[in-house]
């Protein structure tokens, strides 16, 4: 084993770059973060050097601005669900999209799949804030879809499809999938399909090879695949700020709010804290339950 | 009982069309250990597929006991293969393995249990049983292959090149385990191998086959003793090819007049020639070594020792090389001398008429 060989010293100086970098761009950013959200917000932006609590108390409580009385807010626990439920449900169409295309590429000749890969990856090298807004193009009033079903006689006024759940989620969908298709792709061109004729030799139907066989050995793909989309999805800003309008704010949005407009560093450092707090506490909840069915039988 | 007839499979269309089978007959019987024997790229495993039901033949018929199984998906053929690189699921262990096909079929639990430790046993991995398929040999992979296959209790267990990824002792085991296996399971085998010696030594019927075509079927002895065609007699074992002329053929013997202009008599071959030139094989353990004078003569070119037997290797007048081998005899004297004008001689019905 040569990394055993080599002296702690010598693999401690190869981790330099590494540990430098993410100190530096990702420790330190996340250390102020932290600091910032128990400060006084300024003025005109910016925080006070002084200690105050304020920011995580209105994170989930609010002060009845006349008599003072404290009571529970939901106003940003609502907007952080809506994240969740938008993010979930992006991710579970995601897979039920990009889980056959996935299969489909890597049932391909072998000489045919790099250029349906690339065919994938085309869209997801391109600008966001240009695919974000092709999209909403399609979708608007007067766009595509709507003159399209209007000119075929299916609906007589366009469908508001703009600026609503339904938007963002399509949005996000069509970003993330490549993030969606590729480890599952890579799982499954992996896996030795000889295994699939084994099942069916073993009187497996179609639907039960995929349960049985497919599915449980691309696992480790649709695990790393679900969370590519889900963690962007939940901190996602461009696509629900163009698709979603004013009213239907994600968390990025409304942390960018507190550092904009809203003018209250803290409540924005403490929003993006508890933001990370939820995608730390899915992911283990989401790899603990992805881990634990390797042994079905018991 | 396997009726396979008119079997023909073509790949892709037009200018690259690849006949892969072509008319293929066969009957196979019930509790048969059954060879296709051939090599790689004349068909056998395209045939082997199409009974499991990956290959979908282009025509002809297949039917298994009566039933047509050319309709009918893998999952619905009451066969199960063994395949090449064994294909157990890496996700699951020894026991789960196989039992995989009885669950498919959902059996009841209790079935399924009993019959995995059954088969545990007949394949002697009950030691095992707990173990992912990872950690287990190729040895010991193959013979949960095996198990997981026979498990169901199929009609018909396929099985595809099953020993050739293990090493030469080990493959000497299996064919003596997969022979006990058949033999207690009642199993009809269809077996698909390049390996001449595996054929011979573990099949109560051989089918040749080269270029899609089966060339001929029929008991080891038979392949071995009286090839049809060239290619039989050249694939399986070592021959040396005569050029003849056939005189008379009277049911399964013939006359024929070798070069020297000596008449012998040959073992004639169905649905081959009955006059004319003709190629007559004949083994080289099948022929020995005499002065001169003998049926054909030559000037012996080479002598090989092996241990065994020693081959003699001998120039005709005809110009080709004609190899006798001869067991060697303990403390036995060299008596013969490269250069030194020798001459074969071989017992009546020994050489081979061929059919091509």
């Amino acid at each position: 084993m040569s990394n055993e060989t080599q002296s702690p010293h010598r693999r401690w100086l190869l981790l330099t770059p590494a540990l430098t970098i993410l100190t530096i761009a990702a420790a330190g950013p996340l250390l102020i973060v932290l600091v910032f959200s128990f400060l006084t917000p300024g003025d005109y932006g910016g925080v006070i050097w002084k200690f105050s609590a304020d920011a995580w108390f209105n994170v989930f409580a609010e002060r009845d601005f006349f008599d003072e009385t404290v009571s529970f807010s939901d106003a940003h626990l609502s907007i952080f669900w809506r994240s969740v439920r938008l993010s979930l449900l992006t991710t579970i169409v995601a897979f039920l999209v990009g889980f056959p295309t996935a299969y489909f590429i890597a049932t391909r000749r072998e000489n045919r799949r790099n250029m349906w890969m690339l065919l994938i990856m085309v869209p997801f090298w391109t600008n966001l804030l240009i695919r974000t807004f092709a999209v909403m193009e399609i979708i608007r009033n007067e766009g595509v879809l709507n003159s399209v079903l209007i000119g075929l006689g299916l609906i007589d006024e366009p469908i508001q499809l703009l600026f609503t759940d339904f938007a963002v989620t399509l949005g996000m969908f069509y970003v993330y999938l490549p993030l969606m298709v590729l480890p599952i792709y890579a799982s499954m061109e992996r896996m030795d399909f000889s295994l699939v004729e084994a099942a069916y030799d073993l009187y497996a139907s179609r639907w039960r090879v995929l349960r049985k066989v497919i599915l449980p050995i691309v696992k480790p793909g649709v695990v790393a695949g679900s969370i590519l989309v889900f963690i962007p999805s939940l901190g996602a800003y461009v696509t629900p700020r163009v698709l979603g309008g004013g009213k239907n704010l994600m968390m990025g949005n409304l942390i960018e709010l507190q550092f904009g407009q809203g003018r209250n560093w803290p409540l924005g450092a403490a929003l993006s804290i508890t933001l990370l707090a939820v995608v730390m506490v899915a992911l283990v909840f989401y790899v603990r339950s992805a881990g634990s069915e390797e042994t079905p039988h018991g | 009982m396997i009726e396979i007839s008119g079997l023909t499979k073509t790949f892709g269309s037009g200018d690259s069309a690849f006949t892969a089978l072509k008319d293929v007959n066969v009957t196979i019987a019930e509790n048969e250990f059954f060879t296709l024997l051939g090599p790689s790229g004349c068909g056998k495993t395209t045939l082997l597929r199409s009974i499991a039901g990956f290959v979908d033949p282009t025509s002809g018929s297949l039917t298994i006991n009566g039933d047509d199984i050319l309709s009918k998906a893998p999952y619905d053929r009451p066969v199960n293969t063994v395949f090449q690189n064994y294909a157990l699921f890496p996700h699951l262990t020894v026991a789960e393995n196989i039992g995989f096909g009885l669950e498919m079929q959902d059996r009841p639990k209790a079935e399924v249990q009993s019959v995995v430790k059954e088969m545990l046993e007949l394949v002697q991995m009950a030691p095992m049983a707990d173990r992912m398929t990872s950690q287990i040999s190729g040895g010991q992979q193959q013979r949960v292959a095996l198990a997981r296959a026979l498990a169901p209790k199929p009609k018909v267990l396929l099985l595809d090149e099953p020993l050739s990824a293990l090493d030469f002792k080990l493959r000497k085991e299996m064919q003596i385990e997969l022979k006990r296996l058949q033999h207690e399971t009642g199993i009809t085998f269809v077996f698909v191998t390049h390996d001449q010696e595996e054929a011979l030594t573990m099949s109560d019927r051989i089918a040749v086959m080269n270029g899609g075509r089966i060339l001929q079927i029929g008991g080891p002895r038979e392949i071995y003793d009286h090839p049809a065609e060239r290619f039989v007699a050249d694939f399986i074992g070592d021959t040396n090819f005569v050029s003849a002329d056939l005189k008379s053929v009277e049911g399964d013997a013939a006359e024929v007049h070798l070069p020297s202009g000596q008449a012998i008599e040959a073992r004639s071959v169905a649905g081959g020639p009955t006059s004319g030139a003709v190629t007559i094989a004949v083994r080289p353990e099948h022929a020995t070594l005499t002065a001169p004078g003998a049926l054909l003569d030559g000037t012996l070119k080479n002598i090989v020792y092996f241990g065994t037997d020693t081959h003699y290797h001998i120039e005709t007048e005809a110009r080709s090389t004609f190899v006798i081998r001869q067991q060697n005899q303990p403390d036995s004297a060299e008596d013969h001398k490269v250069g030194e004008p020798v001459g074969i001689s071989f017992n009546p019905g020994v050489a081979q008429v061929l059919r091509d």
